[in-house]
């Protein structure tokens, strides 16, 4: 009670000096508050951004590793051994009772969606966008080359490889599970310019939906009917019955123009229908055809690729289903991906930067801060030698009055915390986000030169092979008319040189919460207390004898 | 070395000693300490009657050196103090009286024998009590806090003493201020406005707030003009004689000598052994 007592009154005594104090408190306060308030933002954006928005998720083979496994067991030659590789990846495709029973095995409720893709070949009737009348054997011949140049780059992209196919069709025939499915389909979103989606039962079978460029084409409106062929069998006619007509929204046309490019490939020329509709027609993965590659060796595969996508509640289900899917099973050689966990985390870039600058400037404030309020108490101790000396003259402990200075430098810091908190959590929103800003538009300036120097290359991959992601990534769908596909290419991700941008997140809500408060306080008693215990030290080594030297 | 045995050394030293039974309180050190003390009794037929009691401070055999080993400031003291009496305790300079000073005040312990405080060993003691309790210390250069006005000064040594107190604390200091003479409008005035004399009174004023049993003065004379002098001294006699206080003033001032009771002659180092005049109390006023 006494120390209390005069410990407040020596507060009050020494306004100037302590006021000093306060405002150095409250300046490394303010500053430890920016700091703290930032990495709580980054920390809550990683953990929460996704919490609440569903997350798809794909499994892919690891084929970096499949390939160098199949590679090295035949080292002996230097000529790459493409037919060890193509086993390995054709050994390790998922079927889609696979995919299924991944799901199941999931704890956390996973919705799925997949979509199959194969292709029908034109007949004199209907015939694919093209600026050249291509024929089937060029298209395959082309087709082939692109699973060559897929294949050098080492599965990169997720495209093309899976084109051994010897035929491709003209057109790219989707079947779709779900309306979720179509939402995401493969050519980006789409907007119906007449008529309806299909339905998924067998009672909708061969309705298709086609797009616009294809329709005005071919000059065919809803409730047409189209014939088609089966790409394996060319006697095989298909009637198709168009019961819409989709625009893309994003235009992608001109990337087909490359004479290599095969029909099937341009979106123009999908044709999108119900799972139902493939399977009726024999086309779907479960239905093996037969295909003869150009040494004359026949291969048996699936009639479709199939890409399979699960949808995650939130980022933590995606977790969890990543664990529990690996628990079930899954091997090493397969791996967990999901675009838009990817996305959001490189949208985070700047906000990470960001806390670990705060978490460098909360650190120098601190240090600056504690050795700056050590002198301040060294010099306030000394200047003070004489009451301490009066003080255990008198008959105070050394302890006491230690404790004394103790609180004074508490009672003064706690307020210069107090003043300090409150300007930070006033100032920390309007000054992470201008600190966030800059480092965005660092960020930018980061990717556009990124872009500068390879983006530019774009035409000449457009005329020549699967330069750029996108069309490497649109192709690979397309073309791999016969080959069974291995994985769904994770689309657009794993592209750095995507067109779409990244929505990096440039402004964040920080909130001064309970536990920052906590940490706050820790860190105001932590230097109170090291710079206290140089007034300690002090008083204790004063031996109050010493007040008779005094004399002064 | 045996503590009788001690004592034993001791008595004879201070003459014309009557018993004097320090074995008042029930605690294990007080065995045997009969200290003849003559002019206590003298001073019990006169009219101060408290001068008869045991001592309340007591020097036995009490030597001291600041470095461990080193050469003695004081010299197998032993002396006994009781209340009601005012002592001065003289010598030249260097015979050591700030240093005994030191030792009574509890400021430090000495390297032999023992400080005996109401029969009990200092050194056994918490010093800092003893202080902040039993003993009020006038120093030489006051160590008055001259941020802190002439109330807050006295009302801080009342806090520290952790007392429990009647009336309230500024009341006390308000009446102390009466009795030491000095006027109430000094009271809220900082230390550092006051002239040495005003502060050697607030000094005093100070040392009596937590109605110590003992007060000890070092050179309160000092610098001090011959009529405040006078006045100091009055106050001084007066609690000795009208509060029953031990008064041990340190001075080199004769004059000082002549006011008090008893005179504590310090020899200077050469001597093996230090002598004790012991004045006849002729000087007793009143």
């Amino acid at each position: 009670m006494f120390v209390f007592k005069n410990a407040w009154k020596s507060v009050v005594r020494n306004k100037g000096r302590n006021i000093l104090i306060a405002i150095i408190v409250a300046i490394i306060a303010a500053a430890a508050t920016i700091g703290l308030s930032i990495r709580q933002a980054a920390d809550s954006a990683r953990a929460t951004g996704l919490e609440n928005t569903s997350v798809t998720a794909q499994i892919s083979v690891n084929r970096e590793k499949l390939i160098a496994a199949a590679q090295s067991s035949s080292s002996s030659s230097t000529k790459p051994d493409f037919s060890a590789a193509r086993t390995a990846l054709t050994s390790k495709s998922l079927s889609l009772a696979d995919y299924e029973k991944y799901a199941k095995a999931s704890t956390v409720k996973t919705g799925t969606y997949y979509t199959e893709t194969s292709s029908v070949s034109k007949t004199d009737s209907f015939q694919p966008v093209s600026t050249t009348d291509t024929t089937s054997s060029s298209s395959s011949s082309s087709s082939s080359s692109q699973g060559t140049t897929g294949e050098s780059k080492g599965g990169m992209g997720g495209g093309g490889f899976e084109a051994e196919a010897t035929q491709a069709g003209d057109f790219k025939l989707v079947g779709f599970s779900s309306d979720t499915a179509v939402k995401n389909a493969a050519n980006g979103t789409f907007t119906m310019t007449s008529g309806k989606v299909f339905g998924y039962t067998s009672t909708s079978n061969n309705d298709v939906i086609i797009s616009k460029s294809l329709a005005d084409f071919n000059k065919v409106a809803v409730g047409d009917t189209i014939s088609v062929t089966n790409p394996y069998d060319t006697s095989k006619t298909i009637s198709l019955k168009i019961v819409g007509i989709y625009k893309n929204s994003t235009d992608t046309t001109t990337t087909n123009n490359g004479p290599q490019q095969s029909n099937s490939s341009d979106p123009s020329n999908a044709i999108y229908t119900s799972i139902s509709t493939l399977k009726a027609l024999g086309l779907d993965t479960s239905s093996e055809v037969t295909t003869t590659d150009s040494s004359g060796a026949s291969t048996k595969s699936a009639a479709a690729q199939l890409s399979y996508t699960y949808v995650l509640g939130s980022k933590s289900a995606y977790t969890t289903f990543t664990k529990d899917v690996k628990k079930a099973g899954l091997s090493s050689d397969y791996t967990v991906s999901s675009s838009d966990v990817e996305e959001y985390e490189s949208s985070l870039l700047p906000l990470n930067n960001l806390a670990k600058f705060a978490l460098t400037l909360l650190l120098v404030v601190l240090a600056v801060g504690g050795v700056v309020l050590i002198v301040l108490s060294l010099f306030n101790v000394r200047e003070r030698k004489y009451e301490v000396g009066v003080l255990t003259a008198m008959g105070v402990k050394k302890a006491k009055v230690a404790t004394q200075f103790a609180i004074e430098l508490l009672i003064v810091t706690m307020i210069g915390l107090g003043v300090g908190a409150v300007a930070g959590a006033v100032s920390s929103v309007p000054v992470s986000n201008q600190l966030l800003a800059s480092q965005v538009s660092q960020q930018e300036s980061q990717t556009s030169s990124q872009q500068s120097q390879f983006g530019r290359d774009a035409n000449v991959g457009a005329s020549g092979s699967t330069t750029t992601g996108n069309s490497s990534s649109t192709s690979g769908s397309g073309t791999g008319t016969t080959g069974k596909t291995t994985a769904a290419p994770t689309q657009g991700a794993g592209n750095p040189f995507s067109t779409r941008a990244v929505n990096y997140v440039s402004s964040i809500n920080t909130t001064v919460s309970i536990s920052m408060v906590g940490q706050l306080l820790l860190i105001g008693l932590g230097l109170t207390l090291i710079s206290a215990l140089v007034g300690v030290i002090f008083v204790m080594r004063y031996e109050p004898l010493q007040i008779l030297a005094d004399r002064s | 070395m045996n503590e009788t045995q001690r004592v034993d050394e001791a008595a004879p030293s201070s003459s014309n000693n009557s018993p004097v039974n320090v074995n008042d309180n029930d605690n294990d050190n007080s065995e045997n300490l009969d200290i003849n003390n003559e002019v206590a009794s003298r001073t019990a037929s006169d009219t101060v009657t408290s001068a008869t009691g045991p001592a309340i401070l007591e020097l036995a055999d009490v030597s001291y050196s600041y470095k461990k080993g080193g050469k003695k400031v004081l010299h197998n003291l032993s002396h006994a103090f009781k209340p009601g009496v005012v002592y001065a305790i003289t010598g030249p300079s260097g015979a050591g009286k700030t240093t005994l000073l030191s030792l009574i005040s509890g400021l430090t312990s000495p390297t032999e024998g023992k400080v005996i405080y109401q029969g009990k060993d200092l050194g056994k003691q918490d010093r800092y009590d003893f202080r902040s309790h039993d003993i009020g210390v006038i120093f030489q250069s006051f160590n008055l806090l001259p941020a802190l006005t002439v109330i807050e000064n006295i009302v801080l040594s009342m806090d520290a003493s952790g007392k429990k107190f009647e009336k309230p604390k500024k009341e006390i200091a308000l009446e102390l201020l009466e009795e030491v003479h000095l006027p109430d409008e000094y009271a809220n005035e900082r230390i550092l406005h006051l002239s040495g004399g005003e502060q050697q009174r607030v000094a005093i004023a100070r040392a009596l707030s937590y109605d110590p049993k003992i007060i000890v003065a070092d050179e309160p004379t000092g610098n001090l003009d011959l009529g405040t002098q006078r006045d100091i001294m009055d106050i001084f006699a007066k609690l000795a004689h009208d509060h029953n206080k031990c008064v041990i003033i340190v001075t080199h001032s004769p004059e000082v000598a002549q006011e008090s009771d008893e005179v504590f002659q310090l020899a200077p180092l050469r001597r093996r052994k230090p002598t004790k005049t012991v004045r006849p109390v002729a000087t007793r006023r009143r």
